[in-house]
């Protein structure tokens, strides 16, 4: 009897290849909720969430050959995409609205925990653990770009700091990020 | 130009979609020249994945509403075509069928011709889903022998807005052929299924939203049988696998047979 999961999530790719719907479906499944979930989260609307999930989807299924398995997993793949989209929307004149509505978000829950998310089981709680330690000025210039779809010279900006500085910062934190997750077993070293 | 070292500080800004604008395209270029900024990148974008892992529950429809748009692909490998018969004189004889010359064909058709290997391939993940067997009243109407039956399938065959699915081998060999009318009911219409020995039954799977359905056991020696997917949408696919006497829950690869409906 064939157990879930049993199909590799490079094998149903090659199989969305092949023009199987059904392959889509299953990889929608595993995925579709992380792709969403991000999405809702940069953008903080969900009709504009599920704009940015349908893209990732159809484009998965135009273009199966842009993601390859030997640099990184699938779910790694379509969360960038997810997340380069959701941004994309962010930046644009259109999103005017959101980043207002954002604002006035952060406002009341200015000082929210990230670990209050909802966060996907182990994984989460390790990222959690890992974000939680570094040093605050790393994690929120990291949270400033990639939740609030800042580019580093906004967050410069935002933070009254050179952009030298931002770049450092999220580099450090994310290799100590990156430490972190492999040390609590999340990632592999040679991931 | 962005030199190595200055496309390296990036790197993680760049995993995190957070460089400007006029920076993208010079690390874009870099990266595709520097296999070290590929694995660092590759890197940093694990973490900004897992920074991104949180799962929220997909919108109802939203699956839908993509399964809808997903476009008609030309296929770049076009499935092996039967050869036309060739008349003495070199021309290509009218031939009804599969082998007549013409655009693509559909998705769903060149999804399901175009090569077994990818179907079984992608079947075989999707038989991991669970199966939803309260909405589909299994009917396995081996019984219903007879006239009666020849009778039902010569009426679905003309009942307005039926469907002729033909269930085809990797080999592209048609091995049984359904009608299925527009109420979710379907008919075994023809069967070239080899008699299986008494440990063995066939069973016939239809695929709806990436699951594998049964609806219900062919027998060994598949002659008459009607299944019914009445009360939910029509599956999209039919596949007929090889199980133990008895059937089972979900279905065991390969594929025999499958067809697009």
């Amino acid at each position: 009897m064939q157990q879930i999961g049993e199909a590799s999530d490079a094998q149903l790719v090659t199989s969305i290849g092949r023009y199987s719907e059904v392959a889509l479906a299953e990889v929608y499944r595993r995925h579709g909720g992380a792709v969403y979930g991000l999405a809702r989260r940069v953008l903080n609307s969900t009709p504009d969430a599920e704009d940015v999930t349908q893209e990732v989807f159809l484009r998965l299924w135009n273009q199966p050959d842009r993601f390859d398995p030997t640099r990184g997993s699938l779910r790694s793949f379509l969360l960038a995409q997810s997340h380069a989209r959701a941004v994309d929307a962010v930046r644009s004149l259109n999103s005017r609205r959101l980043r207002e509505v954002k604002d006035a978000r952060r406002t009341a829950h200015a000082d929210y925990d990230m670990q209050h998310e909802i966060w996907d089981l182990a994984l989460a709680d390790q990222v959690a653990r890992a974000l939680a330690a570094l040093p605050g000025e790393e994690r929120r210039a990291i949270e400033l770009a990639y939740y609030e779809g800042h580019t580093y010279i906004e967050v410069a900006r935002l933070l009254g700091q050179p952009e030298g500085t931002i770049k450092s910062r999220i580099r450090n934190g994310m290799r100590r990020m990156r430490a972190a997750l492999v040390e609590s077993g999340v990632q592999e070293a040679d991931a | 130009m962005m030199t190595h070292e200055e496309v390296s500080e990036l790197l993680a800004v760049f995993a995190l979609d957070a460089v400007a604008s006029h920076e993208h395209d010079e690390i874009e270029q870099h990266l595709s020249s520097c296999p070290r900024c590929r694995a660092e990148l590759d890197a940093h974008r694990e973490v900004a994945a897992a920074l991104g892992n949180s799962v929220e529950a997909l919108p109802e429809g939203l699956w839908s509403s993509i399964s809808s748009r997903l476009p008609a692909r030309i296929a770049e490998a076009p499935p092996p075509m039967p050869r036309l018969p060739v008349d003495p004189g070199g021309r290509v004889m009218e031939a009804g069928g599969p082998g007549r010359a013409g655009p693509a064909r559909p998705r769903r058709v060149t999804a399901i011709v175009g090569s077994i290997a990818a179907v079984a391939a992608a079947i075989a993940a999707v038989l991991a889903v669970s199966l939803v067997h309260d909405s589909h009243r299994i009917t396995n109407l081996q019984q219903a022998v007879g006239a009666s039956a020849h009778n039902a399938v010569a009426a679905a065959l003309h009942t307005s807005g039926h469907k002729v699915v033909t269930l085809e081998s990797s080999g592209h060999q048609l091995l049984a052929e359904f009608v299925v009318v527009p109420d979710g009911r379907g008919y075994l219409v023809k069967s070239n299924l080899p008699a299986l020995p008494s440990t063995e039954t066939y069973q016939l799977w239809g695929q709806l939203d990436g699951r594998s359905i049964s609806l219900g056991l062919l027998g060994r020696s598949p002659n008459q049988a009607t299944f019914t997917s009445a009360g939910s949408r029509s599956p999209s696919v039919l596949a007929i696998t090889v199980e133990p006497a008895g059937g089972s829950v979900t279905p065991t690869p390969p594929m025999l047979a499958t067809g697009p409906v």
